[in-house]
C-alpha cells in the first residue's frame, strides 16, 4: 500500500498545479460540444457505474445514421438487464423479472426540442466552471464544474476528452456536494461504424411478459388532463406534456416534464386506484428519485435526476388547474 | 481473494502493474465484485492524501468508512438553502472518501484493437466512493411497484439529457437495492 500511496501523493500536486478555472462561457462552451458529442458520435465503451450501494459494469453502444441514433446499455454483472433504444420504440429487458418494458420513442420532432440542454438560462441557476484535468484514459482532459446555486437541484463534475468532448467520467453531486452517483469509463472507442450485431439485444426474452407503455393516445381525452403543479424550482419551465398509458391502469395518464437546462423533471398524473388512496412513496435509482402521492382521488407521481426532496415538494403541489394544463407560475 | 490477486492490484494503483497482465485483471474485476470492492478501498486511501491537511491514512480510517456507510444522511430540506461551501467539486475526492461505500473503480486497459485509431484507452487511477442515502421506512416493493417505478423512469429518460439518461437507465439497469428502497409515510399524506 505504501507504494500506492506515494505515488497517488504525488499526483496531487501535479493535479493542483494544474488546475486553472476559466470562464463560465468556455464552460458552457465544452457542455454544448459534450452534448453535440453524445449525440452525433459513434461509441462503443465500457463503464462502472457507482451509487451509495454498489458498483457494477456496464457496457454502451451508441450508433448514428441516417435514419438517427441507436443506442444499447448492457448491465455485464448481476441482472444482465438491457435498454435498447431502437428506431421506434425503447426496449428495458428485465431478465431477473422475465419482463420486456416497450415505450415508444419521443424524441421526433418538436420533442428533440424538449430536451435539456445548455443555455445562457442554466448559469441562472448552477455556476459554471472548466479547468484543465489530470490525464484519464491517457487522454488529456477538461474538468467541467456545473454547481447548483440552490438545493432544488444537483450537480455534476465532468471529465471531458479535450479532443471529442467526450465525457470520460462523471460525478453527481447532491446539495451538500456529496457525490451520489458516478459514471466512470475504463474503455471508450470512437469509431467509424457500429455493426447491427452490437445494438441488438443479448438477452432471449423468449416467453418474457412484453408490456407496452405510453402507447400514444394523443386523442383520447385524459381525465387528468387539466391538472398541473402550483409551484416547481426556479429555473424549470415546462418543456412538453403527453398523454400515455402506465401499466395497469386503462386511462392515459397526463405526463408534463419540465426542465431547467441541465436537469429534467416528469410528473405523471393519473386517476387513482378504485381501491382508494396509497399512502406516499418514495424511491431513489441512482441520482434519480420518485415520489408518488394520492391528490383528489389522482396518483401523482413526480421523477427527475433531482433530490428527493424537489420531487416531493413538486408532487405534493399538483392540484386541477382551470382550463387545459399550463405552465405553472415560477417557483419561490 | 489471494494475496497474489491483492498484489497485482497494489500494483495496479502504483502503475505498476507489466502491461501484459493489466488487462487480465481488468476483466477480472469486471466480473468480481469483492475484487472492485478490494480496489475501492485501496483506491480510498489515495482519496485521503487528496484532502487538505490528510498525509496518511490512519489505522482507524476502515472503522470511520464503515460508521460513515452505516450513518445516515440528511436528506436537502424542503425549503430554498444554499448549498453549504464544503461541496465536492471545492474539494474532490475529501466528502467522497469519508462517505465511502463499496466503491469501486480505477482501471487500467489496454489498447484492445490497435486498428481504431480513436480509440480512447489507457490508465486511469482516481477511485470515487459515494455517499449513502438511506431512506426511513423502507420496504420491498412488489413486482407491480417495481415495474411501475421502471416505467416512470422508462418514459422521463425520453426527456432526459443524453448524460441524464444515462444515469438513469444506468440505475434501472444495476440490480440495484435502490428498487427496494420505497418508504412509506403517512405523515407526508395530504
Amino acid at each position: 500500500m505504501k507504494r500506492a500511496t506515494v505515488w497517488l501523493a504525488a499526483t496531487v500536486l501535479a493535479v493542483v498545479a494544474q488546475a486553472a478555472s476559466a470562464s463560465p462561457d468556455e464552460a458552457r462552451l465544452w457542455l454544448e460540444r459534450m452534448t453535440g458529442a453524445l449525440a452525433t458520435r459513434n461509441y462503443d465503451g465500457l463503464f462502472i457505474h457507482t451509487t451509495a450501494t454498489q458498483s457494477e459494469t456496464m457496457r454502451i453502444v451508441h450508433r448514428v445514421d441516417r435514419d438517427g441514433n441507436l443506442e444499447r446499455l448492457v448491465s455485464l454483472d448481476g441482472s444482465g438487464r438491457e435498454i435498447i433504444r431502437t428506431r421506434e420504440e425503447v426496449h428495458a429487458y428485465l431478465p431477473d423479472r422475465r419482463v420486456v418494458l416497450v415505450e415508444p420513442r419521443t424524441d421526433e420532432g418538436s420533442l428533440l426540442n424538449a430536451l435539456p440542454t445548455p443555455g445562457e438560462r442554466l448559469e441562472a441557476f448552477y455556476e459554471l466552471a472548466v479547468k484543465k484535468g489530470r490525464k484519464l484514459l491517457g487522454r488529456d482532459v477538461q474538468i467541467v464544474d456545473i454547481r447548483p446555486r440552490d438545493n432544488y437541484r444537483y450537480g455534476y463534475r465532468l471529465w471531458l476528452d479535450e479532443e471529442t468532448a467526450m465525457p470520460l467520467r462523471s460525478v453527481v453531486g447532491d446539495g451538500e456536494g456529496r457525490p451520489i452517483e458516478q459514471i466512470l469509463f475504463t474503455r471508450l472507442e470512437i469509431k467509424d461504424t457500429i455493426p447491427d450485431k452490437e445494438i441488438e439485444p443479448s438477452v432471449d426474452a423468449t416467453g418474457f411478459q412484453w408490456i407496452r407503455t405510453g402507447r400514444r393516445l394523443a386523442k383520447q381525452p385524459a381525465p387528468s388532463a387539466d391538472w398541473g403543479p402550483l409551484r416547481v424550482p426556479p429555473g424549470f419551465r415546462l418543456v412538453a406534456s403527453r398523454l400515455q398509458l402506465m401499466p395497469g391502469s386503462p386511462v392515459p395518464a397526463l405526463h408534463l416534464i419540465f426542465s431547467d437546462g441541465m436537469a429534467a423533471i416528469s410528473i405523471f398524473i393519473e386517476p387513482g386506484s378504485a381501491t382508494g388512496p396509497a399512502p406516499p412513496e418514495s424511491s431513489s435509482i441512482g441520482s434519480a428519485n420518485a415520489y408518488s402521492t394520492s391528490i383528489q382521488g389522482h396518483v401523482v407521481t413526480a421523477v427527475g435526476e433531482v433530490p428527493a426532496a424537489t420531487v416531493r415538494d413538486v408532487a405534493n403541489s399538483v392540484v386541477p388547474l382551470r382550463g387545459p394544463a399550463s405552465p405553472p407560475p415560477p417557483g419561490p | 481473494m489471494t494475496d497474489q490477486i491483492r498484489e497485482q492490484v497494489s500494483a495496479l494503483l502504483d502503475g505498476e502493474l507489466p502491461q501484459g497482465e493489466i488487462g487480465l485483471l481488468v476483466r477480472r474485476m469486471e466480473r468480481d465484485p469483492e475484487l472492485r470492492r478490494a480496489f475501492g478501498s485501496y483506491s480510498l486511501i489515495g482519496e485521503l492524501l487528496r484532502a487538505p491537511g490528510g498525509h496518511t491514512a490512519r489505522p482507524s480510517f476502515a472503522s470511520r468508512v464503515s460508521e460513515a456507510i452505516a450513518a445516515p444522511e440528511q436528506q436537502p430540506a424542503a425549503g430554498v438553502a444554499k448549498v453549504p461551501e464544503r461541496a465536492f467539486w471545492k474539494r474532490p475526492g475529501f466528502a467522497t472518501a469519508i462517505a465511502a461505500s463499496a466503491a469501486l473503480a480505477a482501471i487500467v486497459l489496454v489498447r484492445p484493437d490497435a486498428q481504431h485509431r480513436n480509440a480512447i484507452v489507457a490508465s486511469q487511477t482516481a477511485a470515487e466512493a459515494l455517499g449513502a442515502l438511506p431512506l426511513a421506512g423502507a420496504t420491498s416493493p412488489t413486482p407491480a411497484q417495481s415495474q411501475r417505478l421502471a416505467s416512470y423512469l422508462v418514459a422521463h429518460s425520453q426527456f432526459s439529457s443524453a448524460l441524464g439518461r444515462h444515469n438513469v437507465w444506468s440505475g434501472l439497469l444495476a440490480d440495484d437495492p435502490g428498487l427496494t428502497r420505497v418508504s412509506f409515510d403517512m405523515s407526508d399524506a395530504p
